[in-house]
């Protein structure tokens, strides 16, 4: 899945959701934002799913605490 | 592996009036609500105001020990903090959510209904014409137990997964997510029988602020943006800098954030053997960002569709298909509307709304109704007109 950043060309797929338990809140609010459903909630945890998100950072910036980021995969 | 007649999944008012509806209309049914929290009604994750014609529909207010304020007016803060108060009248209610949660699930446990707490759904599949749900209980390890329900309703709130394991389509775009922080503040001066609204680029970009009050001196203050109007803070950033602007000197006794999806009602609000309700299903009014009594009103739709369709011995999608029409009759057409109203404001800007306070102004405080007002707007900007007449025809 290919998008562009200005002129230069880069791969959303590179790139991973990572939250921060300690900040998270496990309010929900990423979950619905997440197009192919990679984030759960799960006895209290919240969980991003590797294999399953796309990179497309939809749920970073509305996290009302600031508990999303992107990371390189690795 | 039990087997129920209706599974509910999440105690909240959405969650409780189904299973009490489902209960009292066919009491032969075995009804279980489950809720993945230790205890109904917490974490409050709401600002917990209510209208008052909604709330009377499912439970009397008056002395009622779930009540936190009795609220008489609405006051209307422009970008620049001018002050708009509208005509006094019965408005509603601040509730105590953890006590009115409480309550609502009592309720549905005098009709009947078994109630399990820190009991999450973990997964869901069809298994022989109903649905095989695997239910996680927090205390004893976790362990799992499966339960085969007739029909399973989904009052699962914004971070539904019910919706998403029938296949029912709860994504929301970016720009219909509010991203909402609150702080329950002690110590404030302002009035205590008023709720205040506040809008503004600055403060909330796509979103307003507001102040609650839960008695004398004490309120939930705070507020929803949409992220992709705002200038790169999180809801809690804008928050604490309008707590700052407003009340410096007020004690944060509490703290919550959460999303309010304001978009409309999802596209299908059933399949074979489940009903979405609440927010679940983006039943939230797009305009005012309020929930409660429409989670209530679709709770009590669902569980009264699921109860006649498996008495009739058709709990497919086409056995419970007049739920979703019941709501869009009852609620959801009028979304759309209020819809189109919020995507017509979202044109104006902190100068339209600041003027638009002093024209308000000028009309004498008894006679300023919220038609008045939309008049006043409708004057100052006649581009509101085709949003006008498409809400009131």
């Amino acid at each position: 899945m290919a998008g562009s950043l200005g002129a230069m060309p880069f791969d959303r797929r590179a790139e991973i959701a990572l939250v921060d338990l300690a900040t998270c809140d496990r309010c929900g609010l990423c979950l619905p934002l997440c197009p192919p459903a990679a984030i759960r909630l799960a006895l209290a945890d919240l969980i991003v799913d590797a294999a399953t998100c796309t990179g497309c950072r939809k749920c970073v910036a509305p996290c009302p605490v600031g508990a999303l980021r992107m990371a390189a995969r690795g | 592996m039990a087997d129920v007649d209706v599974l509910v999944v999440g105690a909240g008012p959405g969650g409780a009036a189904a299973a009490t509806a489902a209960k009292r209309a066919a009491p032969e049914l075995a009804v279980l609500l489950v809720e993945r929290d230790r205890a109904v009604g917490t974490p409050v994750r709401c600002a917990e105001g209510v209208g008052d014609a909604g709330l009377r529909e499912f439970a009397d207010p008056d002395g009622a020990p779930w009540v936190a304020r009795r609220i008489r007016r609405v006051i209307f803060l422009a970008p620049d903090d001018t002050e708009v108060a509208v005509a006094e009248r019965e408005v509603g209610w601040i509730l105590d959510r953890t006590r009115f949660d409480a309550a609502l699930a009592a309720e549905a446990c005098a009709a009947g209904v078994e109630l399990r707490v820190g009991t999450e759904a973990a997964a869901m599949s069809r298994d022989g014409g109903r649905w095989a749900v695997r239910l996680r209980t927090s205390a004893g390890g976790g362990q799992d137990e499966t339960v085969r329900a007739r029909v399973v309703i989904g009052a699962d709130g914004v971070e539904t997964m019910v919706g998403r394991w029938a296949g029912l389509d709860t994504r929301v775009p970016a720009r219909d997510m509010e991203s909402c922080a609150q702080y329950l503040v002690q110590g404030i001066a302002c009035d205590p029988d008023a709720i205040y609204l506040q809008f503004g680029s600055a403060i909330a970009p796509g979103g307003y602020a507001w102040i609650f009050p839960k008695g004398p001196g004490i309120a939930n203050v705070g507020l929803g943006i949409v992220a992709l109007k705002a200038d790169g803070r999180t809801a809690r950033q804008y928050l604490d800098e309008w707590m700052t602007h407003r009340f410096p000197d007020g004690a944060k006794t509490g703290y919550t954030v959460g999303g309010v999806i304001v978009h409309t009602t999802v596209a299908r609000t059933s399949g074979d053997g489940v009903l979405l309700c609440g927010d679940a299903a983006h039943m939230v009014n797009p305009l005012s960002g309020g929930g409660i009594v429409n989670a209530m009103k679709s709770g009590r739709l669902a569980g009264g569709t699921a109860a006649a369709a498996i008495r009739a011995g058709d709990a497919t999608a086409t056995g419970l298909a007049g739920y979703h029409r019941a709501w869009m009759a009852l609620l959801g057409d009028d979304h759309r509307k209020y819809y189109a109203i919020k995507q017509a404001l979202e044109r104006f800007d902190d100068a339209f709304f600041n003027g638009l306070a002093r024209t308000v102004n000028a009309i004498p405080r008894d006679r300023r109704t919220l038609g008045r007002i939309f008049a006043a707007a409708l004057v100052r900007h006649p581009a509101l007109l085709p949003v006008a007449a498409r809400f009131f025809v």
